[in-house]
This record gives C-alpha cells, structure tokens and sequence, in this order.
C-alpha cells in the first residue's frame, strides 16, 4: 500500500527528514511515534503535498503510483487523507457544502457519477448519527467556532463521508477528553478493512488504547530509528525518548 | 542671567511635575533669533570643521523657503522662530570626561534626577547590578560621557555629537542626515542648520556592547530651543540598547524641542531604543507652557536580516509630534514599535509610527497604547506600506486607546499600503473608556479609586513596559501613574 | 472644488487630487487633462436594469438629471433607482429621499455606464424617525468610466438605515457616504464589497458622524483585487462629546490575488465622548494559504477551492443583506465574477 524510501525533505532552510523508509501494508495500522521536533507532522505534510515541504531526495508511492509527483487535491482523489492536527476553520463554508464539494471533485477526478442531493444527506445523517454529531452543526461554517474536540470529530466525519483507502492521523487524540476520544476511535475502527491502511502519528501512547496498531515505528532526527509490535508504544511511554533521540 | 532662581525646598512641594525645577547656572547665550550668523556662531563655537559648516548653512537655505506643516491633530500658536535662543552652554569650559570641572550646580541637577554621573556612582551598587553609560546633554551641549574608556576597549565610540565630529568626521561624513535627509521635513530641516548636540554611537562589526547606553537630555535655559541630533551605527552583527530621558523646568512660555534621531543597522545588526519623555507638559488647568516636542526619529534598517526596535513612554511635552519609523531596506529586516502615550491636562500628542517595507521578507510589529484623560487629545497615527519588492512582507498592529474622563479625546489614524500580492498586514484598534465594573471590583477589594485606577492602566500598558530595559521599566510605571494623577474623580 | 463643480465649469482645476488628504488615494486631477463635453440627452432604448425584476418603482436617470423619492409617513414602498450613463460625455445627477415619520424604504441603487464618461451622482437621505431604509447599491462601470457617488444621509432617531455597496470599479471610481447620527437607538450598517480586475480602481469612502447617545455604527467591507486593479477604503467614525453609549464596529478585509494588485485602507477613529465602544479591525493579504491547502487535501482542486473561498470570504458581507431578493441577485452577480 503506502511504500517510502530514502525520505529527505526540508522545510525552509532545515533538513527535517533524512532517509525515512517505511512501508505500511494494506489492512494494516502503523503508529509513529517520537520526540517532538522529530519530523511527525512533515512526514505528514510531505506526504500529503503541502506548500514549503521540499523533497530533496528519495519517494513514496501509494499503491505503486508516484505520490510526490501529484498535486494535493490529486492525492486526495488517489485516497489520502490527513485528519490534521490543528483542523482549519473555513468561515462562509458550511460543513456540508464543503465536504459535497470535495466528496463530488474526488469522484470526477476518479471518473464516477457525482453524488446526488439526497444520496449525499442521507449518508451524511447516517453518519453524523454514528459520530453523535448534531446534523444541525453541519450546516454551519467548518470549525469556526467549534471546540477543539469538535474539529476532531469533524474530521472523523469528512474521513467517513469521503471514504479514503489510506488515513494520516495527526495527533488527533491532542485536545480530547476521554469521551471525545472513545467516539473519535470508534470512528476510525470503524473504517479499518482489508483494502485500508492507516499511520497514527502521535507523541502519547494512550491513542494506542483505543486504536491498536500492528506495528509501532520510532522517529527521531528525521529517520525510523526502531521499530516493533504494539509492546514498543508500552515501552516508550515508560522510558521516554532519550534512547532514541541520542541514537539520533 | 534668564535663568530663575528656585530652591531646592521648592521642588520637593511640587508633587506633579517632580522635574519642574530650574537650576541658576551661569550660561553662555547665542544672540536671540535666528539668521545665517547665529549659525555661524553655533558652528564656531563647537570648533567645528567648514564643512560642517557649509552643511548647516545649505540646511538653514532650504528651512527659510519651507512652511510650518498644519496636518497633525495639534493646535498652537504661530512659533515665532525669531524669539528664541538656539544656543545656551553652561559657561565654564567643560573637559571631556573630567567631571571635576563640571559645574557642581549641574552635577547637582543630574543628582536630584537622580541620574549617575559618576561611574563609581553606577558601580557602588550591588555586584553584578546592570550598569549603563550615561551621555548628559545640558540645553545646547554635552556636559560629560561616562564609561567612554571602557567602551573604546571592545571598539565602542560612545561621545557627544561635537566630539564625533572633531574625533571621527569620516563616519560623520558617511552616515550623518542618510536616513533623515536635511530637508526631509520642517523641523528636520531646522535641527539640520542649529542643531547643537546630542549623542553619537557607533558599535564596530561582531561587537554586542557591554552596557546599556543613554543620554539624559535636560533643558534648563528660558526662552531657549533644544535642537540635539542623535547617531547610532551598528555595524554588521553588532547590537546595542540606548535609553534617552528628558526633562525641562516648569516655565509659562513654551519651548521647542526638535531633534533628529538616525539610526542605521548593517546586515544581522540590532538597535534597541527606549525613549521615556518626560518634559514639562504645560500647565494642567490654563495649558500655559511646556515643550513642544517635535522629533523626528528613523531607522534605516540597510542590512539583511537587521532589525530595530524602538520603545517610548511619552506621558510629557504640552504637544507631541513624533513618529519613530524603520525603512525595511534589508532582506528579512525587522522593525518593531512599542509605544505609551499618556496625555493628561492640555496635553496634545500626535504621534505613531511609519513601517515602510522597501525588502523581501520583511517583518514589523506594532503596539500602541494611548491613555487620554483630563481635556488633553492623544491621536496614533501610523503607516504601514508594503512596495512592490517586499514579497514576504508581513505587519501586526495593535492600537488600543483609554479615555479617562468627559472632556478627552483619543484618535486613531491608520494608513495602510499594500502593493504586492503577497504581503499580510494585521490591524487592530479598540478605543473604550476605563470599565466600572473592573474599578468596582478592585475598589470593592479595597483599592482606593486611583490605586484602582493605576492598576487597570499599568495592566493596559503592561505589553509595551516588558520591552522596556528592566530598570527603566520601574521608573516608567511610576511616570504612568503620577502622570494620570487627579485624572479621576 | 468638487467634482460637480468641475463638470460644471469644466475647470480641471475644481477636481480632486491626490494633495487632498481625503483624495490622497483617488487622484482624478492627475488622472484628467481635460474634462469631455457635456452628455448629450439619450433617445434610444435601455437594456432592462439588474434590479427589474424586484421593483415596484422605476427611476431612471440616463446622463444626469434629478430624482426625487418620496415616501409618506407609515408606508412602505421598493425603488428601483437608475444612474445610467451612455456615451463618453461628462454629467451630473442629483436624488433625494425623503422618508417620513415610520416609512420603509428597499432601495436598489444601480451605476451602469457603457464608455469612458465621467460622472457625478448627488443623494441626499432623510430619514425621520422610526424610518428604515435598505439601500443596495449595484455599480456595474464601464471599465473606462470615472464615476463618482456621494450621498449625504440624515438619521433621526429610532430610525434603521442599512447600506451594501457592491461594485467592481471603473477606471477610477469612489462611492462615498457621510452620514451624520443623532443616536437615540438609531442604527446604521455601512457594508461594501468590491471585486475588481484589470486595472480597475474603487474606492469606498464612508464618514459617521455620531452626535448623540446611544447610537450604533456596524460596518464590514470586503475586497478582493486582481490583475493591477487597486481597492481603496476610507472609513471614518466619528463619536461628538456627549455622545455616550455609541458602539461601533468597523471591519475591512481585503484579499490582493495578483502580484501587482494594490490595496489601500485607512480605518479612522475620532473620537471625544468617554463612554463608548469603538473597534476596527484591518486585514490586507493573500488567500489564506493553510485553508487553500485543507480544501485541497480533501480532493478539492486548487481553481475550484480559491473561488470557493473566495465566494465565501465575499459572502459573509452579502449575507447580512436584508431583502432576500436582492441578497440573491448580488451573489449571483458576485458568483459570475469570481469564477473566472
């Protein structure tokens, strides 16, 4: 699914990324964990293709398909999605009009019919119930306004509707109280299939409690510096990253 | 002698204006008025170089065919600039750093000011106490430097502006009126022809100066104008932090302050300028007297990556007109501007900031806090432009106004050029009236109302005071409050 | 000197220039060596007007002329209200509206001209008290157009006045409003939006003037330049000794979409009563690029999620559009110009 080799980027004038690799099969979940400062959010920004992010050398593809060479919107329609960290308010946009705009651009990127009116409610009630989210805070403007456990679970909600085969997730445990964060867990196992896979960035282990990965990576100094089963996440919560950040 | 006698009894009872008093010093005086010999006469009696001299005469040219700007939110009389005196010295001659033959009179002005003349006045403190060398400008002249032989030792010119341009006029030469042209405004162009002292500071490549410097500017003489002219260089990669205070007599007829103050940073170089501006403000219930305190104040930022950061407590003068601005010349150059303003009384001010971005990724923040009270009127006007090269360029502005009372008045008056698609400029102002609600809450726990009152205003000023040196910062909290005192009630 | 005058005498010396601390950004007399002849009366037929559909009355004033709107105590009426310009001549018009005690007023201002005509439009509004007036303005220049608006209104207490001017520039343009406040729970809303390319200029210059108590001021305008085009913001609020209780807002927002578009905004404060609550609040820059980035990482492509912000930053001002009719005819007419 997600294959990276030989990651550099740099962000400014900063090398941040130095020779990351890391695969993640289909079905899978891999969590990256590490200091802060490590490179987590590049990793994710890189990937995903934003502005200022400039891969110096190495790739990564999605399914065998250059990822870097694409625009955002264009990897987006390949089915990347970051949940972000600090989720954007949008004012004048309300939820429902921007996630139809954006549910309905990937699908003719992807060269099927759009969505009609009452398929796209239908599903965005149905979900919205899953989420337990008021279906009347959707036809407000995106995140303004809204709490920082609310961004999060708006979030969940755009990954539901627009269905993606390969999910970021940034610190979205950052900002949760535990209720938000069993409801924003559901919805993300929810989506675990076969044909999907997902990266879990986060700098805690206690996202790991409610979405278990299959392997655990440290990053630090901008590489993969160890990685293991879901017992490494344990172990880095007891003894910190001093190790790992010497080791790099 | 003009000079009126007042004791030291005297100055104790005045609890408004603690500065208030005048010292009888023997003086020398130019004649009265203003022609090209009064020039002449500034120049020779500074020993100064011709071409200082032909300088100031061109100046003095181009000041008689310009006219009295009238755009400001100040009203005053016509200055008659031929009623005034454009040089007053202390007469004895005074030895560079030989503070022995200073006038003890003056000595004992700085000393009720309580500023340190005497360097192991400034050292007898605490060990490891901050330290700072002092510039003591007296009227027309620098009266002593201190702390000079320390600073030549990591290459630090710190002297009067007499002295630079005797010592050093091959820096003179190259920097002086390069930021501030001589006929770039009326007052500018005035302080050009007669300008009689003032402090010259230049910080050599690589060099962080080891102290903080200052000039302490003190009108004493009647009837007299105070024109000094202030230059300060930093070189590649150097920094320095320069405080200036100052203070006048009380006296019923007003008195025109109009310096020029240049400053010129080289690449990575930083320039950190405090101003606490405390003359004579006039006569809080008639208006009668006080400074007209017309400044012009700019800061050429030359070198990438340079940045300057001016701070000023106004709370005197009876009108202020002054705008310390930065020209963002330099790559990645930076210019800040952290301002109080208090009026109180008759008080007018009238002052602000221009951010002139020339360089690409340039950055410049502003924070203006204007505190109005009595029937006094407090205008922020400012600019901030962004030209067609500054691609990056980005502003923050934050310009808070405070009315206290019935009969005040607070204006903001921001202009803002943007001329290139990738600058982001920031602006905000609120301009409210001191709430009820908090003083009753304070008051309710047992604040008396102008204690009440001090606490608000120094949490709405607190932003700019952290900007302020440390011990500075102190003693312009306590200008704040005796400034606002009476302001309530 | 002003520029009706300057029609008049066809003295260029009567117009405004950048010397003028209040033309400082809208420079006609640098921009005009010699003012064209008189406009000559119009016989053909008009192309119907963008506010047709929804008025009851029409008012048409095809190069120059006056007009008066007069609406009688307790009534309520909708005015469609024409300022065409046909030719390359120069002329003047002069309106007045007068509501009395309790009337209601839609107004729906249009400024159509067709070449390079300079043009000068007088308004005067009363409104007595209890009145409302909506007024909606449409100007729709000729890119060769100098055209000038200036309306003087009069509140009177108790009374609603509401204002939304939408334009996307002439070859120099400046809408102007003064309005003087009396307070007494009157209210005024000062919106603008100006969309402009090419190297189209406008400029909106507004002045509130409160002279009584509790009075309230809400102004929001936005802009978006393009190309070379250059937007320029006047706002002024002024708040008289004694005028306690007055709260105003003031918002400008603008966003520069080209490397050599230009904007220039000047939000003024003057106030001299203690007892207020007075804000402005000022942004000038690019589009947000974070939000660009969002809506792109959710599929959207880079064209589609400009103009979609765009509609949106634009929105929130023709939003608070209060007849719905023409709220709807103003988006439109925003729509078709930013999906370009």
């Amino acid at each position: 699914m997600l294959s990276v080799s030989n990651l550099h980027a740099t962000v400014g004038e900063a090398q941040i990324l130095k020779g990351l690799t890391l695969e993640v099969p289909a079905g899978e979940v891999h969590a990256i964990m590490g200091p802060n400062g490590a490179g987590k959010s590049t990793l994710s920004y890189v990937l995903t293709g934003r502005q200022g992010y400039e891969v110096t050398e190495g790739g990564a593809t999605l399914d065998g398909e250059d990822l870097l060479a694409l625009e955002p919107n264009e990897r987006a329609a390949k089915g990347l999605f970051l949940s972000f960290q600090y989720p954007l308010e949008i004012p004048g946009v309300p939820a429902l009009t921007f996630i139809r705009t954006a549910l309905n651009a990937q699908r003719k990127a992807r060269s099927e019919k759009e969505i009609t009116a009452p398929e796209f409610l239908k599903l965005a009630r149905q979900k919205a119930a899953e989420l337990k989210i008021d279906f009347e805070m959707l036809k407000r403007a995106l995140n303004v306004g809204f709490s920082g456990g609310e961004k999060k679970r708006m979030e969940i909600f755009q990954m539901a509707m627009l269905s993606p085969r390969f999910l970021i997730l940034d610190e979205t445990d950052s900002g949760l109280d535990i209720d938000a964060l069993r409801i924003v867990s559901d919805g993300v196992n929810a989506l675990r299939s076969p044909d999907r896979a997902m990266l879990v960035i986060t700098h805690y282990q206690r996202l790991l409690d409610y979405i278990k990965p299959d392997r655990v990576h440290v990053l630090a100094g901008g590489r993969i510096v160890a990685s293991g089963g879901p017992e490494l996440a344990l172990e880095l919560e007891r003894d910190g990253y001093d190790r790992y950040a010497k080791a790099a | 002698m003009a000079a009126v006698k007042q004791t030291v009894d005297q100055v104790a009872s005045l609890e408004k204006y603690k500065h208030g008093f005048v010292s009888d010093i023997e003086q020398d005086f130019a004649p009265k008025g203003l022609n090209a010999d009064i020039v002449r006469f500034i120049s020779a009696k500074k020993n100064e170089p011709e071409w200082m001299l032909a300088w100031r005469l061109d100046a003095f040219e181009r000041w008689l065919a310009m006219d009295e700007p009238d755009w400001a939110k100040v009203n005053f009389p016509r200055i008659d600039y031929q009623d005034s005196y454009y040089y007053a010295a202390p007469k004895e001659k005074v030895g560079i750093g030989s503070l022995d033959e200073v006038d003890p009179e003056i000595l004992e002005v700085y000393k009720k000011l309580g500023i340190p003349l005497r360097e192991q006045e400034v050292l007898a403190g605490v060990v490891g106490a901050p330290r700072y060398a002092v510039d003591a400008v007296f009227d027309s002249v620098s009266v002593v430097t201190t702390f000079k032989k320390e600073l030549a030792q990591v290459g630090v010119i710190f002297c009067s502006m007499s002295e630079a341009i005797r010592e050093h006029p091959e820096l003179v030469k190259q920097y002086l009126g390069t930021v501030v042209p001589v006929s770039d405004n009326y007052f500018a162009c005035l302080n050009a022809a007669v300008f009689s002292d003032g402090s010259f500071v230049y910080v050599p490549p690589g060099v962080r100066c080891p102290m903080e410097l200052s000039t302490y500017f003190r009108i004493n003489a009647e009837n007299s104008g105070q024109f000094e002219r202030t230059l300060i260089i930093a070189d590649k990669a150097s920094y320095v932090s320069y405080l200036e205070g100052c203070t006048a007599p009380m006296r019923d007829e007003n008195q025109l302050h109009a310096a020029v103050v240049e400053l010129v940073t080289m690449d990575d170089a930083e320039i950190k300028y405090s101003t606490v501006q405390n003359w004579y403000p006039g006569d809080p219930v008639t208006g009668k007297g006080g400074i007209y305190n017309f400044v012009t104040k700019r800061a050429d930022c030359r070198g990438d990556r340079s940045k300057v950061s001016w701070t000023q407590v106004e709370t005197g003068s009876s009108i202020t007109w002054k705008y310390p601005s930065c020209i963002l010349r330099g790559e990645g150059s930076s210019g800040e501007f952290y301002s109080i303003a208090i009026t109180n009384g008759r008080q007018q001010a009238d002052t602000g900031t221009k951010m002139i971005h020339l360089g690409a990724n340039t950055r410049s923040r502003i924070i203006s806090k204007g505190i109005s009270a009595g029937r006094s009127s407090n205008t922020y006007r400012g600019l901030v432009s962004a030209h067609p090269k500054a691609k990056g360029a980005r502003n923050f502005t934050q310009c808070d106004s405070l009315l206290i009372g019935k009969h005040c008045a607070a204006h903001t008056v921001p202009y803002i050029e943007a001329r290139n698609g990738q600058a982001k400029f920031e602006h905000e102002a609120t301009t409210t009236r001191l709430s009820e609600d908090q003083l009753f809450y304070a008051m309710q726990r047992g604040l008396s109302q102008e204690e009440a009152v001090q606490l608000l205003v120094n949490g709405f000023v607190k932003e700019v005071l952290q900007e302020l040196p440390m011990e500075f910062a102190v003693e312009a909290q306590k200008l704040v409050a005796i400034s606002l005192e009476g302001s309530v009630g | 000197m002003s520029v009706a005058a300057a029609i008049r005498t066809r003295d260029v010396g009567e117009l405004p220039s950048r010397r003028d601390e209040d033309w400082r950004w809208t420079d006609l007399r640098g921009l005009i060596r010699v003012l064209p002849a008189p406009s000559e009366s119009f016989a053909g037929t008009l192309a119907a007007g963008p506010f047709d559909r929804l008025a009851i009355d029409h008012h048409v004033l095809v190069n120059g002329g006056d007009a008066r709107i007069d609406v009688a105590a307790g009534k309520k009426t909708l005015a469609a209200l024409r300022l065409v310009s046909r030719g390359a001549g120069a002329h003047a018009s002069r309106v007045t509206i007068n509501l009395a005690a309790g009337a209601r007023l839609r107004l729906l201002e249009s400024y159509e001209s067709d070449g390079a005509s300079v043009c000068q439009t007088a308004l005067t509004i009363t409104l007595a008290e209890g009145a409302a007036l909506e007024r909606i303005v449409l100007a729709e220049d000729h890119e060769d157009a100098v055209s000038v608006s200036q309306a003087e209104v009069r509140l009177s207490p108790t009374s609603d006045f509401g204002q939304t001017i939408v334009t996307s520039g002439a070859r120099r343009q400046r809408i102007e409003t003064r309005a003087s406040h009396p307070g007494g729970r009157a209210s005024a809303r000062m919106d603008g939006v100006y969309l402009l390319a090419g190297k189209r200029h406008a400029d909106h210059t507004t002045v509130v003037t409160h002279d009584g108590v509790d009075g309230t001021t809400n102004q929001l305008i936005k802009g978006v330049a393009r190309d070379q085009a250059r937007g320029v913001f006047q706002g002024k609020i002024v708040v008289s000794e004694g005028a306690d209780r007055t709260d105003a807002r003031m918002g400008h927002h603008a966003l520069i979409l080209s490397d050599r578009a230009e904007v220039d905004a000047k939000p003024e404060l003057e106030i001299y009563a203690d007892d207020v609550s007075c804000a402005h609040g000022n942004t000038v820059g690019a589009m947000d690029e974070e939000a660009l980035f969002y809506a792109r990482q959710r599929g959207i492509p880079e064209a589609e999620a400009r103009a979609m912000l765009t509609e949106a930053f634009i929105g929130q001002v023709i939003d608070r559009i209060w007849f719905e009719d023409a709220r709807r005819v103003v988006r439109n007419w925003a729509a078709e110009r930013l999906r370009v």
